[in-house]
């Protein structure tokens, strides 16, 4: 048992780019999870609610990539971090869990299109999905560096081909219990 | 692709994320009701670390704010009204809830958020909207 630092929109999909929220509010089968096997919960901000807003386009990690985005992650980052060392401090082993497929909150896979621009018109399933992490991910991950924390991370998996919630709960439960695979 | 999120938002003090053997668990009343949650910095952490977080919170307040979406407050956490403050945000309706009953008849009697309706308006949007 120890403590999850969740993605902000798992436990408020209002927080979610139009059109992506699964559910009007808490996503339970990942709380669920967390809460039946003892783990604390603890919410990370959005970062691309605060930074581009609720009526924001969807958009790839290119689009985000820019200095002022890194500037703002950096900022949130930092304040996420000094949270998991207080925790580490106390003893308690951290789990971060995020989205697959963001450009932000993706832990290990996230979209990437470097041509994506202009008017948004794109097709359902453009290749975008790569591996890699979103980019308050890498700059959390950057931050717990500095202060010698590492962590391990599971993630929510909707925006993934072939997403089902059984093999959802058993990547999380596998990562919850420091299995690996 | 529908989009089912409820225009609504509840800032939940953290003993109603996490509770104790025995206490109200918050967290499962307002997934049970739609809301969405934004949680409060644990009381336990320091001023230095909960300062940061209560700044992020307002400023994603700030946002859903000014887009229309419902608000409450469930609990108290110190800080908190500064914060909004420094955004120019009121603190909402606030409930002290000692029970699940409690808190779900607070719930209950909250107004549609205005960007619930704008939504509804909207060709193609919203159609899976929570309920009211």
């Amino acid at each position: 048992m120890g403590v999850a630092f969740v993605a902000h929109c798992l436990l408020n999909q209002n927080s979610k780019v139009r059109d992506g929220a699964h559910c009007p509010g808490v996503y339970s089968p990942i709380v669920d999870v967390l809460r039946a096997r003892g783990w604390r919960i603890e919410q990370m901000p959005c970062p691309e609610l605060a930074f581009a807003g609720l009526n924001r386009f969807w958009a790839v990690r290119e689009q985000y990539d820019t200095a002022a985005f890194r500037r703002h992650c950096q900022r949130l980052a930092t304040a996420v971090a000094r949270a998991i060392e207080t925790r580490v401090q106390q003893g308690e082993e951290i789990v971060l869990v995020g989205v697959e497929g963001s450009p932000s909150m993706g832990v290990t896979i996230t979209s990437s299109d470097p041509q994506r621009g202009g008017r948004p018109a794109w097709p359902d399933g453009s290749p975008e999905l790569t591996s890699g992490e979103g980019i308050f991910v890498e700059e959390l991950h950057a931050e717990l560096g500095r202060r010698g924390i590492t962590v391990r991370v599971a993630g929510e998996t909707h925006a993934i081909p072939g997403h089902d919630e059984a093999g959802q709960r058993a990547r999380l439960e596998s990562v919850l219990e420091h299995r690996d695979g | 692709m529908g989009d089912e999120r409820s225009y609504r938002v509840a800032l939940v003090a953290d003993r109603y994320v996490n509770p104790e053997p025995g206490q109200l668990d918050g967290l499962a009343v307002l997934a049970a009701a739609g809301w969405g949650v934004m949680q409060l910095p644990d009381d336990g952490y320091p001023a230095g670390v909960a300062r940061p977080l209560l700044a992020e919170v307002a400023e994603q307040v700030e946002e859903f704010t000014r887009r229309g979406y419902g608000f409450i407050l469930v609990g108290e956490r110190d800080g908190l009204a500064e914060a909004l403050a420094l955004v120019g945000v009121a603190v909402p309706d606030r409930i002290v809830p000692a029970s699940a009953a409690e808190l779900r008849e607070f719930l209950a009697v909250q107004p549609v958020p205005s960007a619930l309706g704008a939504a509804r308006d909207r060709p193609g949007q919203a159609a899976t909207a929570a309920p009211e």
